[in-house]
């Protein structure tokens, strides 16, 4: 431990023990096993769509269409559900559904060069808007148990952290996770470098929609009903558990590891704070402040550091 | 310093801990024989409106504080999504079943989406009530029902009549109503037609469906003024059929001549109250509704409301009907340039 370095890990750790600590102190049934699981289920969704957030915004980029392409992806699904479609051929088509409008997302920014932005702020409204009009927004309901069940419980849990983990690998391991930090660092040495840019933004925007077609499913088997209106403000969650995980808004920094505990961070304070002060409305407040709390405590361990007279790394800055 | 801030991080995980370990004690004597119907118990009601934060369902909310504060052992958590947002209840629905509360009281925004969590808590052996709105009756016990059609249609019949001179009220009467095939409203319809038998001078002339539309309302109510220069009353029937029909008559320059009538919450029509053009407004009590939520999920802890029960002693309310799963508010409350001022929602 002689080369301690303050990570954003470290911090949402801190953070999170607190959290924990005072919640077991405030309200002891919070803590117990059964409260946590019942509360989990309802990350699941806003996790996995975080992961590919966090690969876009490490190269700059951003997605705001994530909510609109899950409402679309699900409505999709219960129609097709409704007109028969074998559940499992619904699933599939879902997912390839999901993975074309991220990818159309992808193709504006690589080929037509609109920045992500302006892009998927486009989408964020056209989605909702096909998903309203192809549903005329009624609620799709009534699946049968077996296909619920299936989807609930363990298996979102698995899904993400099979997800989580091979994002992990191979943004450490492979030459693609290096691409997509140096993409963010610098995108026009990375282009001179022979890096194929375009191609790992379409992957990564395509990436992105196939991510939230699971997340439809999910959702709607968690809801019992596909509705033009769900999960609208997805994408704000998912980019504040981006952010706080500790990636760069400019691009080229951010690790799973950080979003993983920013996700926990987030869900955490939520459940306790609409468990213990039982005001629906305090979240938004107190979501805003963490983030704040957590990048100010940042700022002081790095300006205590660099106040000592020893020599400063700069490298540890970076991952 | 470095050192500081791991010591710091040390001493919270251990307090953490040692603050687990107590939660794990503590957990089992939280729930002392939960079958036993002790009176006197504290119990944990959380109810759940369909959208927090809006006039009619906070004037909902006072009734259920005054009737927690008048039982004592009661604690009241109102709470729901300020975004109406059904998801965001879902997650409240099963923080409540996670805290183990003992009734939660449910206006489901949407019965299909908050079913599952209803179902959970249950499972999880919490009562569930549901109250101004139902849902599907497998995930609930017991429906508060604010109002029953037959009082509805009489309240709006009796109120037309008397603004155009009681009992012996003369006059043509139209209803505007939300669209044809609305199963509520054919419902309020069918016992207004029997209302009227009472006041023979009132003659229905047509019933005109507005789909759920206020510029419809508005236009098919200035179609009936031309059709029937001798209309006297609208019935208004739907929370969106009301405005416009309401505003038509006050385009026409009618205010006073034709009499609009409907069911609304009193901030919505206060307008054309204060104009005229509306005399009465009908809605049931807000206040009394959310004081028997709170009785009703008193009662069915205790086990006094419960299967074949056909009464419920609810405070000041006195004695409330039961009929099957439904428990009966019952009553209209008028609003009229006189007291209107007094409701704000």
């Amino acid at each position: 431990m002689r080369t301690f370095r303050w990570s954003r890990e470290l911090t949402l750790v801190v953070l999170l023990t607190c959290l924990m600590a005072a919640a077991s102190v405030l309200e002891p049934k919070f803590v117990t096993v059964r409260a946590q699981t019942l509360l989990a289920t309802h990350l699941w969704e806003l996790a996995l769509v975080a992961i590919p957030m966090l690969l876009i915004v490490i190269t700059a980029g951003i997605d705001l269409s994530v909510g609109s392409i899950v409402a679309l992806s699900a409505v999709s699904f219960g129609l097709m559900f409704e007109r028969n479609v074998p559940p499992v051929v619904a699933v599939a088509l879902t997912v390839i559904i999901g993975t074309m409008l991220g990818g159309l997302n992808g193709w504006f920014v690589t080929k037509m060069k609109v920045h992500p932005l302006l892009v998927t702020l486009a989408t964020l409204a056209a989605y909702r808007g096909m998903a309203e009009g192809i549903s005329t927004a009624r609620a799709i309901s009534g699946y049968p148990d077996w296909l619920l069940s299936a989807l609930q419980g363990p298996t979102p849990v698995v899904i993400f952290v099979l997800v989580a983990l091979g994002t992990h690998l191979v943004m450490t391991r492979t030459y693609f996770g290096r691409w997509v930090l140096a993409i963010g660092t610098e995108e026009n040495v990375s282009r001179f470098s022979r890096i194929p840019v375009d191609r790992v933004k379409l992957w990564l925007y395509g990436f992105s929609g196939l991510v939230c077609g699971i997340a439809a499913i999910l959702l709607v088997a968690r809801n019992n009903t596909a509705k033009a209106d769900m999960a609208s403000g997805l994408e704000l969650d998912a980019i504040t558990a981006v952010v706080l995980g500790g990636a760069s808004i400019h691009g080229g920094k951010g690790r799973v590891t950080g979003l993983v505990l920013g996700l926990i961070l987030i869900h955490e304070t939520r459940e306790f704070v609409s468990w213990h002060w039982k005001q629906n409305e305090l979240n938004l407040v107190v979501i805003g402040s963490l983030l704040i709390l957590t990048v100010l405590l940042e700022n002081i361990a790095e300006i205590r550091k660099n106040r000592k007279p020893q020599p400063v790394n700069p490298a540890s800055a970076k991952p | 310093m470095k050192n500081l801030f791991a010591l710091c991080a040390l001493a919270i995980v251990l307090v953490g801990c040692s603050g687990g370990d107590a939660a794990k004690s503590e957990s089992p004597t939280d729930k002392p024989g939960s079958s036993a119907a002790s009176e006197s118990k504290q119990i944990t009601v959380a109810m759940l409106p369909k959208k927090k934060g809006v006039p009619y369902f906070t004037s909902c909310s006072e009734g259920a504080m005054e009737a927690a504060k008048e039982l004592g052992n009661v604690e009241l958590i109102y709470d729901g999504p300020t975004s109406g947002d059904a998801a965001d209840a879902v997650k409240l629905i099963d923080q409540w079943t996670a805290q183990g509360v003992d009734v939660i009281a449910v206006s489901p925004n949407d019965p299909a989406v908050l079913g599952p969590a209803m179902k959970r808590a249950r499972d999880a052996g919490i009562k569930v009530l549901t109250w101004d709105a139902d849902a599907d009756a497998a995930n609930r016990e017991f429906l508060v029902n604010q109002a029953t059609p037959e009082e509805i249609g009489n309240s709006l019949v009796d109120a037309m009549a008397k603004d155009l001179g009681g009992d012996s009220a003369t006059g043509e009467v139209a209803i505007v109503t939300a669209s044809l095939t609305a199963a509520n409203q054919n419902e309020w319809i069918k016992f207004m037609k029997v209302r009227l038998e009472k006041y023979p001078g009132l003659k229905l002339i047509a019933t005109k469906p507005s789909n759920e539309d206020q510029k419809l309302a508005f236009s098919v109510t200035q179609d009936l003024m031309k059709v029937y220069p001798n209309l006297k009353g609208v019935f208004a029937i739907s929370s969106v059929a009301f405005p416009g029909a309401a505003e038509a008559v006050k385009q026409a320059g009618k205010a006073g001549k034709v009499l609009v009538t409907g069911l609304s919450t009193p901030n919505d029509m206060k307008t054309y109250v204060k104009e005229d053009v509306v005399k009465s407004v009908i809605l049931w009590n807000t206040k009394d509704l959310g004081y028997l939520t709170v009785f009703a999920a008193r009662e069915l802890v205790d086990g006094k409301l419960k299967a074949g029960s056909t009464t419920l002693a609810a405070g000041r309310l006195g004695e409330k009907k039961v009929v099957g799963d439904n428990v009966m508010l019952g009553g209209t409350i008028t609003f009229n340039k006189e007291n209107i001022d007094q409701f704000d929602f």
